[in-house]
């Protein structure tokens, strides 16, 4: 797996979104796979939490009818958590404080998801 | 009207007059308010059920007896002119003013600050940054502690933007986490940088990524499909 790409990928994320803390990507199961994160963040209890909270979206979005899942976002008195899908198999988790804003990042997360697809299955 | 780069951010004008400014380069009225204690989170939350009723939170505020009107325009008035300079001191792609009145800040400056004293004021510490002895940029320069301080000699303020400084923090993070405007906190850090209490992170500190090994996705992709009962 070409860890290099990924790895400019979520560096530019974090450098061209203020407010976005940390990044991971996982496998749509809960595994990680690569991650930037703080020392107080767990790369693989995120991707677990990320993984469940996603399939349980999906599942809204087909049983209510609501069209393809595009984020989750959990909002919190002090952050925030978006999990965006990255195709069928993996998904990409970015954590923000509170000054984060959620519609730069998903202008600037949709292209680069487009590319992260790619390069887990080129 | 909508300011468009990075970190860009809102303004919110009434009459002529900026009444909020919402930057995600500068914690809002709201964080301020909530970080430095002066009302709790207890109360916040109680005002913002009692704002619905009372027309605005800081109605709702000053209804409960949390905190005087005067008090609370200093905090939103401190977050206009902390959320100017925010947005100054990033990169202006655009400005577009939007003819539909967008989302209602939540502690509105009342009456507003006109235009050119705003102007003034940040230019004003846009130079006042300028020209620091030690030049920070507060989205780019990310800061560790230096090696050899003892915290305890610190003051209570400085220890926490110490503590807060993990290499991975902007200046911006920085201001968020310790949750005090960014001039101050730029300011203040520029001078512990000089002061060799931090310096600069290395690119190693700021970001850690790490992975498993996972070599794997297609791989389980295709023993699922090696799996499937025919």
């Amino acid at each position: 797996m070409d860890y290099d790409a990924l790895v400019a990928e979520l560096r530019q994320l974090r450098e061209n979104v203020a407010g976005v803390t940390d990044t991971v990507i996982a496998a749509s199961d809960g595994i990680p796979i690569i991650s930037d994160v703080a020392k107080s963040v767990d790369p693989a209890h995120i991707s677990a939490l990320a993984a469940a909270g996603l399939g349980i979206a999906r599942q809204a979005t087909e049983v209510i009818g609501l069209g393809s899942l595009s984020q989750t976002v959990v909002f919190g008195s002090k952050g925030y958590m978006a999990v965006y899908a990255v195709g069928r198999m993996s998904l990409m988790v970015a954590l923000g404080d509170k000054g984060l804003n959620l519609g730069r990042l998903l202008h600037e997360s949709r292209p680069a998801i487009e590319r992260i697809g790619t390069i887990l299955a080129p | 009207m909508r300011v468009a780069g990075n970190v860009g951010g809102v303004f919110h004008l009434r009459d002529g007059a900026v009444v909020a400014v919402d930057s995600p380069g500068s914690p809002a009225a709201e964080t301020l308010l909530l970080s430095s204690g002066r009302v709790g989170a207890r109360d916040w939350a109680a005002a913002l059920v009692a704002s619905v009723e009372a027309g605005s939170v800081q109605a709702a505020l000053v209804g409960r007896g949390v905190i005087g009107p005067a008090e609370v325009r200093a905090f939103a008035l401190a977050a206009v002119r902390d959320g100017a300079f925010a947005v100054a001191a990033g990169e202006v792609e655009s400005c577009e003013v939007a003819a539909e009145p967008g989302d209602v800040p939540a502690l509105p400056v009342a009456g507003g600050v006109e235009p050119e004293s705003l102007l003034a004021e940040t230019a004003r510490r846009l130079d006042a940054v300028a020209s620091l002895p030690v030049p920070v940029a507060p989205y780019r320069d990310r800061v560790v502690p230096a090696g050899g301080v003892d915290p305890a000699v610190l003051t209570a303020e400085r220890r926490e933007v110490v503590f807060h400084a993990t290499g991975r923090r902007t200046v911006r993070d920085v201001a968020f986490a310790v949750g005090r405007s960014l001039y101050p906190v730029t300011v203040e850090i520029s001078r512990m940088l000089g002061e060799g209490v931090l310096e600069i992170a290395s690119p190693r500190d700021s970001f850690t990524f790490s992975h498993g090994d996972l070599t794997a996705l297609r791989a389980r992709a295709e023993m699922r499909e090696a799996g499937r009962p025919v």
